[in-house]
C-alpha cells in the first residue's frame, strides 16, 4: 500500500468509530459505550439470594399435558452465567445492560436517524416469547406435541437494604422479598413460531 | 493553505514516525502470546458445555449472527472453532501465513463471542480493544519481520512509515477507548456518575452485600468494597482519579519519556486490578494490549540477554 492509500484508510478508519461514537452504534466491533456508564440513583439496593439447589434443578416448567419438571442449565447445555440470566432477568422481563443503554437518552438526532418516537425505545424485546421458544424449541418440542412447555416459572428471595442503612454500617435492616414469575404460552404465537427470532 | 500544511505535517508526524519494521515484528508476537490466555479466559464457560449435548437456540442471537440466520449452537463445533482459534494465534505468534492466520482468528473471535453472547442477549465489550488492534494488523506487513514467512520470501525491508501506522493507530484507538468511556457516562447520567454518592459507591455496595451475611451480620465476602463505600470523600477522589486518567488518556500518545508513559499505565494498571477486586469489573486481562505504548525491540533484547538464560541449563549440570 501506498502512504497516500494508508492515509486515505486512515482517514475512513476514525471516521468510522467516531461515526459510531456519534451515532450511538453498538455493535460489536464498534461500539460508543465502552464501560460501565447507567447511574440512576436510587434509595435501596436490593441483592438476589442464591439457593443452590433451586437453581440447580432450574425453571419449572408444566407441559401441555398438565405434566410437571424442571429445565436446567445441563438440559438447555448453556454456560451457567448465562442460564443465571434466563432464571433471574430475562423470565422477568429485564433486557441487557447493554439494551439500557441503548434507551437513554436517545438524543434528537439519534431519534430522527433511527425514525423513533419521542419516548419509544430503539431496543424492545419480548422477552416471554423468547423464553418459549429457547427452551422449546432446545428440547426439540413443537407445539402440537404433549410435552411442549406451556408455562414457566421461577422465583428468588432478594434481600432489599435501605441504602441509607448501608451507609452508616447497618447491615441488620434488610427486607426479604419474594420474587416469583409465571409466562404462559399464548397460541397468538404459533405464526410466530414458524417464522423463529430472526 | 499553511493550516493544511500544518495538518499534513501532524498527520505524518504522528503517524508515520517512531517504530521500525522489528518493532512490528515483535509487537505482532507478545500480543499474539498475551492473546493465547486471553482467548481461554473469555471463552472458557464455553468449552465447559457437552460437546456432543443438545443445540440451544439462542435466546438473543447477536447482530451478526441475526444477519447470517445463526439461531442454534452447535457444540462440538464452539471446540474445534476453539482449537483453530488457538493454532491460529500460534500461527501468527511465528509468523507462519500471516496475514491467513490473523483473519482466521478473527473469524473464530466473531464465532465464539457470538456464541457466548446469544445465549442470554448479553454482549460484552473485552474483545473490542484486540479486535481492533487485529485488523491493524491483518493490514499491516506484520508478517514480514520476526517471521517463518521472512524466512523463504525476500520481502523488501519495511519502512519506518509502514511499521509505523498500525501501532500508531492503535494506540490511537485505545486512549479514544477511555476518552469515549466518559462521553458515555456523561451522555447517559450526567456529572452525577462521577460523584462519591454516586455510581461507584453504588457498585461498592451491591458486590460488597450480594454474597451475602454471616449469622452474626458480617459481609461473607467483600468487607473492603463495603467500607470503601461508606468513605464517599474517599470515593470522590477516586472518582475524580477516574475522570482525569480517562479523559487524560489521549495525552499518553504525546508523552516522549519511557518511564513517563510506563508510570500512567502502571496506574490503568492499578485500576484495573482494584475495580476487579473490589467492584467485580472484569477488565483485568485487558492491559497486556498497553505493550503498543512500548517500543519492544529493547525489551526483546533485554529478555534474550537476560530472561533465556533461566530457561537454559548450566553447562555444569548438563554434563
Amino acid at each position: 500500500m501506498s502512504k497516500r492509500t494508508v492515509t486515505l484508510l486512515l482517514v475512513l478508519y476514525l471516521i468510522t468509530i467516531w461515526g459510531a461514537v456519534i451515532f450511538r452504534i453498538d455493535y460489536f466491533p464498534l461500539t460508543w459505550v465502552p464501560m460501565y456508564s447507567v447511574y440512576e440513583p436510587r434509595e435501596t439496593i436490593s441483592v438476589k439470594v442464591w439457593d443452590k439447589d433451586q437453581y440447580r434443578k432450574g425453571l419449572k416448567v408444566t407441559h401441555r399435558d398438565g405434566s410437571t419438571g424442571y429445565v436446567s442449565s445441563k438440559d438447555l447445555n448453556v454456560p451457567k452465567p448465562n442460564f443465571r440470566r434466563l432464571y433471574y432477568s430475562r423470565i422477568f422481563g429485564t433486557a441487557p445492560p447493554k439494551h439500557k443503554q441503548g434507551n437513554i437518552e436517545l438524543g434528537t438526532l439519534n431519534q430522527w436517524v433511527r425514525g423513533l418516537e419521542e419516548d419509544e425505545p430503539r431496543f424492545e424485546v419480548d422477552w416471554e416469547w423468547r423464553m418459549f421458544w429457547t427452551l422449546n424449541k432446545t428440547l426439540r418440542l413443537e407445539p402440537g406435541d404433549p410435552k411442549f412447555i406451556t408455562r414457566i416459572e421461577s422465583s428468588h428471595q432478594k434481600q432489599v437494604y435501605k441504602k441509607a442503612d448501608l451507609l452508616k454500617g447497618d447491615t441488620h435492616k434488610v427486607k426479604i422479598q419474594t420474587n416469583t414469575v409465571v409466562i404462559e404460552w399464548h397460541d397468538e404465537w404459533l405464526p410466530r413460531w414458524e417464522h423463529g427470532i430472526l | 493553505m499553511a493550516f493544511c500544511n500544518l495538518i499534513s505535517r501532524g498527520w505524518n508526524q504522528f503517524f508515520f514516525t517512531g517504530f521500525s519494521g522489528e518493532s512490528l515484528g515483535l509487537l505482532r508476537m507478545y500480543i499474539g502470546c498475551g492473546l493465547l490466555f486471553f482467548h481461554t479466559y473469555q471463552f472458557a464457560t464455553v468449552l465447559t458445555l457437552n460437546p456432543i449435548g443438545t443445540r440451544n437456540y439462542f435466546l438473543d442471537p447477536i447482530w451478526y449472527f441475526h444477519l447470517l440466520g445463526i439461531q442454534y449452537h452447535i457444540p462440538a463445533l464452539s471446540f474445534i472453532v476453539y482449537a483453530l482459534l488457538m493454532s491460529a494465534t500460534v500461527w501468527m505468534i511465528m509468523g507462519k501465513w500471516t496475514r491467513a492466520s490473523i483473519l482466521v482468528i478473527i473469524l473464530c473471535i466473531f464465532y465464539l463471542k457470538g456464541v457466548r453472547d446469544s445465549f442470554s442477549g448479553d454482549v460484552h465489550h473485552r474483545y473490542i480493544i484486540p479486535m481492533q488492534m487485529l485488523f491493524l494488523f491483518l493490514l499491516s506487513r506484520c508478517g514480514e519481520v520476526h517471521s517463518r514467512d521472512s524466512r523463504h520470501g525476500a520481502y523488501p525491508p519495511l519502512q519506518e512509515w509502514e511499521a509505523s501506522w498500525p501501532i500508531k493507530m492503535m494506540q490511537l484507538y485505545v486512549a479514544l477507548f477511555y476518552f469515549w468511556s466518559v462521553i458515555a457516562k456523561v451522555r447517559i447520567s450526567g456529572w452525577e456518575w462521577f460523584s462519591g454518592e454516586g455510581r461507584i459507591q453504588e457498585v461498592l455496595i451491591k458486590r460488597s452485600v450480594r454474597w451475602g451475611m454471616t449469622s452474626e451480620g458480617e459481609l461473607v465476602k467483600n468487607s473492603l468494597s463495603f467500607e470503601l463505600a461508606q468513605r464517599p470523600d474517599l470515593i470522590q477522589i477516586f472518582s475524580h482519579l477516574v475522570l482525569a486518567f480517562e479523559l487524560g488518556f489521549p495525552l499518553i500518545l504525546f508523552i516522549q519519556s519511557v518511564k513517563l508513559r510506563a508510570f500512567f499505565l502502571s496506574g490503568v494498571i492499578i485500576f484495573h486490578i482494584s475495580s476487579f477486586v473490589l467492584m467485580d469489573v472484569n477488565f483485568l486481562l485487558i492491559p497486556f494490549v498497553y505493550l503498543i505504548f512500548f517500543d519492544l525491540v529493547p525489551i526483546h533484547q533485554w529478555l534474550r540477554i537476560h530472561a533465556w538464560r533461566f530457561f537454559k541449563r548450566p553447562r555444569s549440570m548438563a554434563r
